[in-house]
Parts: structure tokens; C-alpha cells; sequence
């Protein structure tokens, strides 16, 4: 087990100094980096002074060299935009982040999980079609235009929510369900096959012939046995709920690291870009890897094989 | 087919229809502004979904941009079923350590949000509608390769490919003749799963303010300009979204009987 741990955090540090050599690359192979931070009315001389102090006139594996060097200090630099270190902006952003993104699982699990369960269980009842229809319809609406509609109706129109920004539990209601919808329709849709699949299960059959109440067959005999699919795609969305916190922040003005780095993206502020990498691509493997370990205790067979 | 099936068909074929008609079907130009028509309301004859800020037509533009965006799906699926597709076949039949760095690249692609990694490629490559095509299909071809590398390597394995082997027929007889055929049904899958998302994907890019620039009428622009009129004007954000989430709604039901039909175990 140990070993496996250990395996796994290295093949992390691994993906993580990969992506950033492939971001590093792609910045500089993109053309000369000084003229995209540059006004356009620049002389020059002071191109090439700017040029000189920031190391971009050294060949390309020096510079590869020491960004490697200084990444592993955890330093990537100072934010050309706010004179800052890189890395610090960027941390100082996560919590906002995090805040939002376990409200919306928080949210996923509470809604869709047992929305899951009651479409499986009453299969083909009402409950079930209006369930699989929002289902559909969470799927294809895009959330930052979920977001425009919400903020029309609940800020513009009835006034009950801020548009807007950090501040108490009224700021976070939008963001999070409009971050939850699409994960949390996939997740819903999932459960409820996942739980269709082992209410067929021979053990399912058992358990009713014994005579249990059928709140405990699903709630034990169901329930765990369909959890490992549906925590296998929450992990690998769980990635792509951090992509969806880029748009939803920007939507809802949320100071949080996908705004930060849609800004720096939008300013060419490459350091903060690198840093923003970096801690992204570290969160989401790292996320992966508690997935990873989760099975084994959802899952003693899986614990056999590791 | 199911219902649902159908339902996304009609769909989606109303949005082609009205994609390839737009010209005809439009009297109005998307891009004239009109001055004296600034922010009308929609329900009138000359401007049924309204106008915008510079009193251009709200119906024109919507349509144009379904143009825009099924064009932009179509371009971006067909490049990443090709070169994802070819890679994984390769890299499903010939294992070394060619195929082997290719998963590795995968991997890597795969530990960075898909949108934030398409719009970091394209703030690299530049703006503008070859760009952004670039850039999805160079964050999205990881899912064809490796959806099709895991078929191959169960396929080749199996006795009509050995049996073809046996008989003297070269790699790429083999690979194009026996293999591909039975990978092609989830090619077809995962392109149909995937083409809503580079189209959500693409108006999510132009909305944060990459990809397709405005005067060009794309629904992620259009509903990103719509932000600062929402006090004053809902329809401006109210129609480009809806058509954009009506597409999605169409592809994907059809996407979902695709894969119930010809490939039901397989997860996106």
C-alpha cells in the first residue's frame, strides 16, 4: 500500500513538471515574450534593457534552467502586473476556490445522488421522467449562460441575491449551483444507472428473500456497490469542475484562481500563468490520487489487487 | 429510435437548416449597426428577438451564429476523429516506446481542465477562427486516442485479425482494413459526445474573450457583450444562449442513442 501511495506522488511530481515544461515551451516558442508585456509605443533600446534584466537574451536552456531552478523554491517569478511573486497571488487566491468548488460537490452530493437513487427506484414514474429530463436539460445548458439567467432573475428582477463578488452565504448561492449543474446532472444520470445495474444483481434478490425492509437493501445492499462508478467519474470531474470555476467565477466577479488566471491569461501575465499551472495540475492529480485510494475502501476487491 | 433520439434530430436539423439558409432566411445583415434602432425589445415584424447596443438584428445574429458555431464543431471533430484517431491506431498496435510517451503526453493533457488548457493554447497560437479551432482540437484529440488505442489493443487480438495475420496481409492491410472497421463505432460515439463540447467550449472561450472577437457574430461573444446591457435588455443575453444550449440538447440526445446503439459500455 505504501509503495502504491508512493508510486502514485511520484508519477504526480511527474505530470506536474511535464505540464509546466510544455507551458514554459509553448510561451517562449510563441514568439518573443518581452514585446507581449511591452505598450505598443516602446522604444527600442528599452525593449532590449528589459530584454537583458529579465533573462530573455540567454539561450533557451538557461532560461529553461533557471525556471526549473526557481520553481522548485516554489518561485515562479514576479507577477508583471501586480509586482508580486507569482505563486503568492495564486495561493492567495485558492481558498476562494476551493470554497466554491466543495460547495458545489457538497451540493452534487446532496441533490444528485439521491436523485440518482429515487429515478432507479421508481423507474418509469413520473418522479423518474422529470428527473431524467432535468437531467438532459443540466447537460446542455452552458453554465455561465445558467449564470446570466440566474443573475437576471434573482439580482436584476426580484433582488434577493448580490450579482456578485465574496461575501456572506448570499454570494455563494448562485456560483455554486450554477458550478453544480452540469456535474451534478452527469452525476445524477450515473447514479441512477449505476443503481439500476445492481438492483438486477443476485445479492439485491437475496437480501429481499431474506425479508429486509427495502430501505436497507438499497441503502446497504445497493447503494455501496454502485458507489465505485460514480466516485470514478466525480474524481475525473472533479478536474473539469476546476475548468468550470473559471467561467463561473468570471461570471460572478468571484475572486477566486480561474479568474486570476483568466486575467493573466487576458494580460499575458506568464508568470502567474506558470504558477497557476502548477498549482491547478497539482490539485487536480492530487484529487485523483484520494479517488484512487477511495476505491479501496469502498471496494475490498480492489484492496486485493494493490 | 427512441423519442429522444428524434427529438434531438428535429433539433438539429433545424439548426443546420437555419445554419446553411441563414443568408435567405435573414433579410437583415448581422454586423450593420442602425442607430435608430438601438436595444429595441423583441416581437416586432422588422426585428423579431429585438436588436442589440448598435440596433443590429438580434435574429440574424443568433442564426449567423449557429453558422459559426456549427462550423466550428464540424471543423474541430472532423481534425481531432482523424489525427486522434490515426494516433491511437497506431499507438494501439505498434506498442514501444513511441506509444508509450504518446500516453504519457495523454496523461499530461489529461491532468489540466480541458477549457483552461484549449484557452492557454490559444492565447499562445492568437486569436481568431483558425486559432481556436487549433487550439480545441489540440486539447481534445486525447480522448480519441486513447478511447481507440484500448479498442485496438483488445481487437488485434482477436482470431479474424490473428487469422489475417497468418495469411500474409501487411501492417497496414491489418490495421485499415481489419481493425479500423471495428474501432469506428466509437470514433463515431466519442465525435458525437464531443461535438457539444467543443461548441460549449468554443462560446465559453469567446465569452471570457478569446477565441472569436466581436464584430463577428458568435453566441460566446454576443452573450459576453450582453453582460453589460442585462439591467436594460434580457433578450441580448436571453437568445444566443438558449440556441446555443438547444444545439447542445440536440447533439447530445442524439449522441446518447449513438451510444446506446453501438457502443453502450463505453464512458466519456
Amino acid at each position: 500500500m505504501r509503495a502504491y501511495v508512493l508510486s502514485r506522488l511520484g508519477q504526480t511530481v511527474l505530470v506536474v513538471a511535464l505540464s509546466l515544461t510544455a507551458v514554459f515551451g509553448l510561451v517562449r516558442l510563441s514568439g518573443d515574450p518581452v514585446l507581449f508585456f511591452m505598450p505598443m509605443d516602446i522604444q527600442a533600446k528599452d525593449v532590449n534593457e528589459f530584454r537583458q534584466r529579465l533573462g530573455f537574451n540567454d539561450p533557451l536552456l538557461v532560461q529553461y534552467g533557471r525556471f526549473v531552478g526557481g520553481a522548485l523554491r516554489g518561485d515562479f517569478g514576479q507577477s508583471l502586473r501586480y509586482r508580486q511573486s507569482a505563486l503568492g497571488l495564486v495561493i492567495e487566491r485558492l481558498p476562494a476556490t476551493l470554497l466554491l468548488a466543495s460547495t458545489a460537490v457538497l451540493l452534487t452530493l446532496v441533490v444528485a445522488v439521491p436523485l440518482g437513487v429515487i429515478s432507479a427506484v421508481r423507474r418509469n414514474t413520473a418522479v423518474d421522467h422529470a428527473a431524467t429530463v432535468a437531467t438532459v436539460l443540466g447537460q446542455a445548458v452552458p453554465g455561465f449562460w445558467l449564470g446570466l439567467m440566474l443573475i437576471y432573475l434573482f439580482s436584476v428582477q426580484l433582488r434577493w441575491l448580490p450579482t456578485g463578488g465574496r461575501g456572506g452565504l448570499a454570494h455563494l448561492v448562485m456560483p455554486s449551483i450554477v458550478l453544480a449543474a452540469f456535474f451534478a446532472a452527469r452525476v445524477a444520470r450515473l447514479t441512477r444507472s449505476a443503481v439500476l445495474e445492481s438492483l438486477g444483481e443476485d445479492y439485491v434478490l437475496t437480501a429481499r428473500a431474506k425479508g429486509l425492509a427495502e430501505t436497507r437493501v438499497i441503502a446497504k445492499h445497493t447503494l455501496r456497490n454502485s458507489a465505485v462508478p460514480i466516485v470514478t467519474l466525480a474524481g475525473l470531474e472533479i478536474g473539469q469542475l476546476l475548468g468550470g470555476a473559471v467561467i463561473t467565477e468570471t461570471v460572478f466577479a468571484w475572486p477566486g484562481l480561474g479568474r486570476l488566471t483568466v486575467q493573466a491569461l487576458l494580460n499575458r501575465d506568464f508568470p502567474v500563468v506558470l504558477a497557476a499551472v502548477f498549482v491547478i495540475s497539482t490539485t487536480y492529480t492530487l484529487i485523483n490520487l484520494a479517488v484512487d485510494l477511495l476505491y479501496g475502501w469502498l471496494d475490498p476487491r480492489v484492496r486485493l489487487r494493490a | 429510435m427512441t423519442f429522444k433520439a428524434w427529438l434531438g434530430l428535429g433539433v438539429l436539423l433545424a439548426v443546420v437548416v437555419a445554419a446553411l439558409g441563414a443568408p435567405w432566411l435573414v433579410p437583415a445583415d448581422p454586423v450593420t449597426s442602425d442607430f435608430g434602432s438601438m436595444l429595441k425589445p423583441p416581437g416586432s415584424a422588422a426585428h423579431p428577438l429585438g436588436t442589440d447596443q448598435l440596433g443590429r438584428d438580434l435574429l440574424a445574429r443568433v442564426i449567423y451564429g449557429a453558422r459559426l458555431a456549427l462550423f466550428i464543431g464540424t471543423c474541430t471533430v472532423a481534425v481531432t476523429a482523424v489525427a486522434g484517431g490515426l494516433l491511437g491506431l497506431v499507438a494501439g498496435f505498434v506498442e514501444g516506446w513511441p506509444s508509450t510517451a504518446l500516453m504519457r503526453i495523454a496523461d499530461v493533457q489529461l491532468s489540466f481542465p480541458f477549457i483552461l488548457l484549449a484557452m492557454t493554447i490559444n492565447v499562445i497560437v492568437g486569436l481568431g477562427l483558425r486559432n481556436i479551432i487549433l487550439s480545441l482540437s489540440a486539447a481534445g484529440w486525447v480522448v480519441y486516442a486513447r478511447v481507440v488505442r484500448g479498442e485496438v489493443l483488445t481487437v488485434k487480438e482477436r482470431d479474424y485479425v490473428q487469422a489475417a495475420a497468418a495469411l500474409g496481409a501487411g501492417r497496414a492491410r491489418l490495421l485499415f482494413r481489419h481493425v479500423l472497421p471495428n474501432v469506428a463505432p466509437s470514433i463515431i460515439v466519442v465525435a458525437s459526445l464531443q461535438f457539444s463540447q467543443f461548441i460549449v467550449a468554443e462560446a465559453a472561450i469567446s465569452f471570457l474573450g478569446f477565441g472569436v472577437q466581436p464584430p463577428t457574430p458568435a453566441w460566446g461573444n454576443m452573450l459576453a457583450e450582453s453582460r453589460d446591457y442585462l439591467y436594460v435588455a434580457w433578450w441580448l443575453a436571453a437568445f444566443p444562449g438558449a440556441a446555443l444550449a438547444l444545439t447542445a440538447l440536440g447533439v447530445n440526445l442524439l449522441g446518447d442513442w449513438l451510444r446506446d446503439s453501438l457502443d453502450p459500455k463505453l464512458r466519456v
